[in-house]
């Protein structure tokens, strides 16, 4: 017997409430804003019936694309055979979620930006305080910008290194601090 | 003792799913909150606005509310407690007393946007159905009426609040179905008219004192004392939303820095005063025994070998 097609097949624990979390929704949910651009994951509300999408956008992330008063137009990454397709699919807010995906990156390229500029200004101070021959003003200026060079290199994102090196404790006052193990003869006992 | 099957096992309460605070407190109906507060996803932070009826025993609370996920933030509020600054002493309560309160409201807001020249509003209230006309650059300040979880019967008075806003200038979609005065498909406004100025509590001083003197002294006694008769009572109400209107503005208690706010807080005994009070009980005890003891010696002298048997 062939798998059924229905349009919620699949869906007994994916669509089920959390436990204890049933009945109506608290109202922030629909408190939020939503802008075009912003990044959603899409998590069904199954108690909710209206502008549900299928089961395959739940835990799907997608972008907005249009504002309707109840809903919000996503466009969701579909793998369909050889290709993927972005589909665009409307969903009533209260199956849709703001993505934090984007939180961690916009956060570094504030802290880069800010820093850029900075820099840029101490280029600026620099310049005028040469051009004024002010060489205290210039001192100064070049101490800060050694500062920020050392911050500058923290900035890039590093994968995991490979441990650094480390000394490891002997306790002298045992009667054996270090035992060399060697392994046992082979005796074959058949 | 009868057996008796508990129902509430520990399995109950391990399952059981508390409604939400405000429901459980009974104050909040979530239903018709969340149809209030929703605001087009397309219209993005523009704010909604409810004007908030209250009652209580003792007062009525209007508030224009926008709601924001932190919580609600009250724009501008007005409690019937203000009235007696603007000449109304006295039914706090009653219809002209919600009608007044929410006009106060109303001004204030306006008075706030710095709109109130551009909507005057109803200045003399006749009942009759009134909106506020968009002007050229301008559109009325436009609220919805929350009436929370007040029955909303023809006549009540969360509709005389309500009446009072909108006559103040303020922008509240309505319709006239639900104001005293509507009977059958037809609206009197002159019986709403007559309930903004508190003729039905005018009337029923005049009934009381014609046909029953005692209870009229016992139901109106405040107003006698104040010495306010029947006939007075229109022109308290219309001086009131004169001066409503001439000063709205709200003007904050002076608030002494020195004064601390009276703690509620019950002040837990420290160990001494717990040991001195175990002291002082079991000395209380000791006299009362000692008082026992005495009155039984009175009353018969055999019991005077139980004497030795103390307590210690």
């Amino acid at each position: 017997m062939p798998n059924s097609k229905g349009y919620r097949k699949g869906t007994r624990s994916k669509f089920s409430r959390a436990f204890r979390e049933h009945g109506p929704l608290g109202l922030s949910t629909y408190l939020r804003t939503f802008r075009m651009g912003d990044y959603v994951d899409i998590k069904v509300n199954s108690s909710i019936h209206k502008g549900m999408p299928h089961h395959f956008y739940h835990g799907r992330t997608g972008k907005v694309f249009d504002v309707t008063p109840r809903a919000l137009g996503v466009i969701v990454n579909k793998r369909v055979r050889n290709r993927i397709i972005p589909k665009r699919i409307h969903v009533r807010i209260e199956h849709v979620q703001k993505s934090k995906c984007r939180d961690d990156f916009l956060e570094r390229l504030h802290k880069t930006s800010f820093l850029k500029n900075q820099a840029h200004k101490l280029k600026v101070e620099l310049k005028e305080a040469e051009e004024n021959k002010n060489n205290e003003k210039i001192e100064e200026i070049k101490k800060q910008q050694e500062e920020m060079k050392k911050s500058f290199r923290a900035l890039k994102r590093l994968p995991q290194q490979p441990k650094s090196g480390f000394l490891v404790e002997v306790d002298k006052t045992a009667e054996t601090p270090i035992q060399t193990l060697k392994p046992l003869k082979f005796i074959p006992h058949f | 003792m009868k057996f008796i099957k508990i129902t509430k096992t520990k399995a109950y309460f391990s399952r059981f799913q508390t409604k939400f605070r405000r429901r459980r407190e009974g104050k909040t109906d979530y239903y018709a909150r969340k149809r209030l507060i929703l605001q087009d996803k397309n219209k993005y932070d523009t704010p909604k606005y409810r004007f908030v009826v209250r009652f209580s025993n003792r007062k009525i609370t209007c508030q224009i509310i926008s709601s924001r996920i932190n919580g609600d933030l009250v724009f501008c509020a007005a409690y019937s407690t203000e009235l007696p600054k603007y000449g109304i002493k006295l039914g706090l309560t009653n219809y002209a007393a919600a009608y007044a309160t929410g006009l106060l409201c109303a001004r204030r807001v306006l008075v706030k946007l710095g709109m109130d020249k551009m909507f005057e509003g109803v200045k003399e209230p006749n009942g009759e159905e009134y909106h506020p006309e968009e002007l050229e650059n301008r559109r009325p300040f436009k609220c919805i009426l929350d009436v929370g979880l007040a029955r909303t019967t023809t006549g009540a008075k969360i509709f005389g609040a309500m009446k009072g806003a909108c006559d103040g200038g303020l922008n509240i979609p309505h319709s006239t179905k639900r104001f005293p005065g509507y009977k059958e498909d037809n609206y009197d406004p002159q019986v709403h008219r007559s309930y903004i100025f508190g003729q039905n509590v005018a009337d029923y001083m005049t009934y009381l004192q014609e046909n029953d003197e005692a209870k009229y002294q016992r139901q109106f006694s405040r107003y006698i004392k104040e010495g306010i008769k029947a006939e007075d009572l229109e022109e308290i109400y219309t001086k009131a939303h004169a001066a409503i209107r001439a000063d709205p503005v709200h003007k904050p208690k002076e608030k002494d820095p020195n004064l601390k706010p009276k703690s509620y807080k019950k002040q837990r005994l420290t160990l001494e005063q717990r040991k001195q009070r175990v002291l002082d009980k079991i000395e209380e005890a000791r006299k009362k025994y000692q008082e026992n003891q005495d009155n039984d010696d009175d009353d018969n002298d055999d019991d005077d070998d139980n004497d030795d048997d103390d307590d210690n």
